[in-house]
């Protein structure tokens, strides 16, 4: 065979492509890591729906939880590889649940982040660095658990009081069981922060109607409903659900459309769905209420005349007049009070009025106006946070020799007059059973990961929502795709290997969670639809009699009626209004790529936190759209970018929590500020509850955009088309 | 030919990128290939041949111990969409007392099932993501269609080989003949 010189060439070039070819097709992608013989038998491709149980807020929604056949990347036996098992695909809410009703929050979907999260820590970490610096080296269960034993043996010893749990407020058999513990132990029950708590309203609650709790309101038979800056809609109390009645109160009932009047000097996402949006003086609500509640009939508050409510609210007296008319004609009607206006030194003072206006509206147990689910409340001890903090810097009382955190990250939430971080610096043992290393856990000693919610049993005792006592509960939706291990079982564990164990523990943390359903039968109900209605006999149902007084009765003291802001107007010219983000709430989700990357519903901001401005003060202060801006007060400065916004009273400074992480994982570290940084470290007096709205602020222009406001839409039409 | 010589050459070229090139970072997502090489091996229905871990004999299975496609190993194409691929623990079903003694079932005894590891089987068919397809099978067997119809005479071969292309003008012909719907969204959606 005679091959010439361009043949040669084509033949070279066809045979070498086939090598290259065949060289690459040794190495097929699919099968890079090993593959270890799956536990489960599974049909591939047909999904199942499980029930779970948001684990983000304290509403208590249930959820279903897709889940299919899935490749998961796992360690097994110190060996990574890839393994098949049932992952969760997607989250909704449960449609037979009295809460969620087949709907569910942007923050509950992105929810199952946490499970796949690329930073969640995967094993037990014992710290080897310096406090903060994030330098863990992972150790066994069996060591990690040796060591919180022995750290716990020696606080037997010297005093059991020396033992502290730091958690997040919510009733649930998790809290129960913390609870428990320390009991047996013989320290304090778990000290609960959050910054939005609802301690105010719940104090309020006590002293007017008799009940500790949280309100549930019948948005769904009510005709007008006016709001004293409750986002209702958005972030407070138990959205899903006061959502689902206030779709049934505007468009439900043929013929009759709900009112909504937002009372807020700042816009929120429920002042936006609202008919009319009062921005009122900050602090001054109770007036509001006082002078509604006189111009409908009540006692006892004649001076409260529209004339004198215009001159302390700014609210003018004929729309206080015209307001008071309208609540008096469209019966039902109902008033709510919660978040900034609580937040206040007055707070309870505030929530009180609100009582009454309630009250006078015979809103009190009524359809169309407020009620309170039977519930229990979790055991709390009697020292708070704050006061943890000063104990342990100025060295009285017990000193606290061990903390063990359980999701809570005060580091980031409290203000900086707190000292939170550096007395978690003092106490000689912390121990964390967070997912994640955040700005508090980082602080840790031994790094103990729970579960995701998605891989273990979880429950929640609504305090609000519904007009029944339920449970919401849920087995593992997946089997665990790290080496975690759930809490409930690590405390249960740690119970019987201490030196002296402690007894009177459930036998395993399924148990317990039978028993507070009230046994087999309803467990039966529960596991199968992921809730149950709890019976009257297991839980206090009684209703709340007495009825709210415009004299507070139960309050220790005297109680502020006026309220008091934190610096002098002459150098800090504006209130301060941090306000609960629609995507991370109080930051606890801001490690969700999701969450970070959902478009605020007002602003259409992400990835970013921002500073809004009404449009006559930033030109007064010669500040533009995005501009860079600093915010201080007495206590400490910010820098964040300005976002020029009408929704907004002009001598008010609002800015979204959330952001400004020193660490929480690659999404949230080093990302926007943090606006709890400069407030004052004033607490309502009665509970002690942060009050987080009594900060004065001042503003200054400190540079050109510099990128950090990322916008989806463009600058706000309607505002745009006003100014011509 | 010389412009066909360039073709060979550009072909070549494009071939031995693809080995050189780094893949992407595995945190950007694109819907598109990875690389102009790989775009063209696509087109051209070149794709890795599957490498298996063992010879694993079909025929021996299926002529003398007389087991169904459907029912043993590949049994959740009956129950959903996709055949699946059996793991270890399907073999040790019956391997666990039978021809015990030969190599090949001591090595999958030995070196994965007792280790917790998983046959490393790769696949033989399906589709990339980027030709948009979905394939369910259970459409085609409620239709009672053969197994080697699309998968050949696989029952009496050894390893499993690609002995039919599954290129969208094999798909349309069969649903030409047999009356199925050829409506763009039945496959691609």
């Amino acid at each position: 065979m005679s091959m010439d010189r361009r043949s040669f060439i084509k033949l070279t070039a066809v045979t070498g492509g086939a090598t290259a070819i065949a060289a690459c097709t040794t190495s097929n992608p699919e099968n890079q890591l090993i593959r270890f013989v799956p536990d489960e038998d599974l049909t591939p491709g047909i999904a199942e729906i499980k029930n779970g149980v948001c684990p983000i807020c304290r509403a208590g929604c249930g959820t279903t939880v897709r889940v299919m056949q899935g490749d998961a990347e796992v360690i097994r036996n110190g060996q990574h590889g890839v393994m098949t098992m049932s992952l969760a695909k997607k989250l909704e809410g449960n449609p037979s649940h009295p809460i969620s009703q087949g709907a569910l929050c942007p923050r509950g979907q992105a929810s199952i982040q946490a499970t796949y999260h690329p930073d969640r820590l995967i094993q037990p970490l014992k710290r080897r660095g310096a406090r903060g610096s994030g330098d863990y080296q992972p150790i066994t269960w069996d060591a990690a658990i040796a060591e919180l034993v022995t750290q716990l043996d020696n606080i037997a010893g010297s005093g059991p009081q020396g033992l502290a749990v730091l958690t997040r407020p919510g009733a649930s058999s998790r809290h129960d069981l913390f609870a428990l513990f320390l009991e047996k132990f013989g320290a304090q029950a778990p000290i609960a922060y959050e910054l939005f708590g609802d301690d105010v309203l719940r104090r309020a609650s006590a002293i007017s109607f008799g009940r500790e709790q949280v309100p549930t309101f019948d948005f769904a038979n009510a005709r007008a409903v006016i709001s004293f800056g409750a986002d209702f809609l958005g972030t407070w109390g138990s959205p899903v659900s006061q959502m689902a009645g206030y779709a049934k109160m505007r468009g439900g009932r043929p013929g009759i459309r709900g009112t909504l009047i937002q009372v807020e000097p700042r816009m929120s996402l429920t002042g936006a769905s609202a008919d009319e949006w009062v921005a009122i003086k900050p602090g001054t609500e109770a007036v509001l209420a006082f002078g509604l509640a006189n111009a409908l009939g009540a006692k006892g508050l004649a001076q409260y005349t529209p004339a004198e409510v215009e001159k302390q609210t700014g609210v003018k007296a004929a729309r206080v007049e015209r307001l008071a008319a309208m609540l008096a004609e469209m019966k039902p009607a109902v008033a709510i009070i919660a978040g900034a206006p609580l937040a206040q030194v007055n707070g309870l003072s505030q929530a009180l009025a609100v009582n009454v206006l309630n009250t006078t509206l015979g809103a009190i147990g009524a359809p169309g106006g407020l009620s309170f689910t039977p519930y229990v409340a979790p055991k709390r001890g009697a020292r708070s946070l704050q006061t943890l903090a000063s104990d342990v810097l100025s060295g009285k009382g017990t000193p606290v020799q061990a903390l063990l955190i359980d999701g809570a990250n005060p580091v980031h939430s409290t203000p900086p007059g707190w000292k939170v971080k550096d007395a978690l610096a003092k106490i000689p043992f912390i121990a964390s059973f967070g997912s994640f290393a955040d700005d508090t856990s980082v602080m840790a000693d031994l790094i103990l990961p729970d579960h995701s919610a998605l891989e273990s049993w979880t429950d929640s005792r609504p305090e609000s929502g519904t007009t029944k006592a339920i449970v919401s509960v849920a087995g593992p939706a997946m089997k665990p795709l790290h080496d975690t291990r759930a809490t409930s079982d690590v405390l249960l564990d740690v119970a019987k290997k201490l030196k002296k164990p402690l007894a009177g523990m459930p036998d395993s943390f399924d148990a317990m969670l039978q028993a507070s359903v009230g046994g087999d039968e309803p467990w039966g109900i529960a596991t199968k639809q992921g809730w149950v209605e709890v019976k009257s006999g297991t839980r206090d149902s009684g209703l709340g009699t007495r009825s709210g007084s415009p004299e507070p009765r139960g309050a220790s003291k005297p109680l502020p009626f006026t309220a008091a802001f934190d610096g002098e107007p002459g150098q800090y010219p504006f209130y301060f209004l941090p306000f609960s983000s629609q995507a991370f709430l109080d930051g606890s989700t801001a490690h969700l790529p999701w969450l970070q990357e959902m478009p605020d519903p007002m602003s259409t901001a992400m990835w970013s936190t921002w500073v809004e401005i009404n449009p006559q003060t930033a030109s007064k202060l010669g500040i533009g759209d995005a501009d860079m801006v600093e915010i201080a007060s007495a206590h400490g400065s910010i820098h964040a970018p300005a976002l020029i916004s009408p929704g907004i009273a002009p001598d008010v400074i609002a800015m979204p929590t959330g952001q400004g992480h020193e660490t929480f994982t690659r999404y949230a570290s080093g990302r926007g500020s943090n606006p709890v940084k400069v407030l004052a470290p004033v607490v309502e007096p009665e509970t002690g509850a942060l009050a987080w709205a009594a900060t004065r602020v001042k503003v200054t222009r400190i540079g050109e955009p510099k990128g950090e406001l990322i916008r989806y839409g463009g600058a706000l039409r309607e505002f745009e088309h006003h100014r011509g | 030919m010389r412009a066909g010589c360039w073709i060979v050459a550009l072909g070549l070229a494009a071939a031995v990128s693809a080995c050189t090139q780094a893949p992407p970072p595995a945190d950007v997502f694109t819907p598109a290939h990875s690389s102009t090489a790989s775009a063209v091996q696509d087109f051209f229905l070149i794709r890795p041949a599957a490498t298996q871990p063992i010879p694993f004999p079909h025929k021996t299975h299926v002529e003398k111990a007389m087991l169904k496609c459907t029912e043993t190993c590949h049994e959740s194409v009956v129950k959903g969409p996709n055949a699946g691929i059996p793991s270890v623990k399907t073999c040790m079903i019956c391997h666990d007392s039978i021809a015990t003694d030969r190599p090949l079932i001591m090595k999958i005894t030995n070196d994965y099932y007792k280790k917790g590891i998983d046959l490393p089987w790769q696949r033989v068919y399906g589709f990339t993501p980027e030709v948009h397809v979905r394939f369910n099978h259970a459409p085609h067997i409620r239709a009672s269609v053969d197994c080697a119809t699309c998968h050949g005479d696989i029952a009496h071969q050894t390893v499993a080989e690609r002995n039919v292309n599954h290129t969208m003008g094999f798909c349309v012909d069969c649903h030409k003949a047999k009356k199925a719907s050829n409506d763009c969204l039945t496959c691609h959606f």
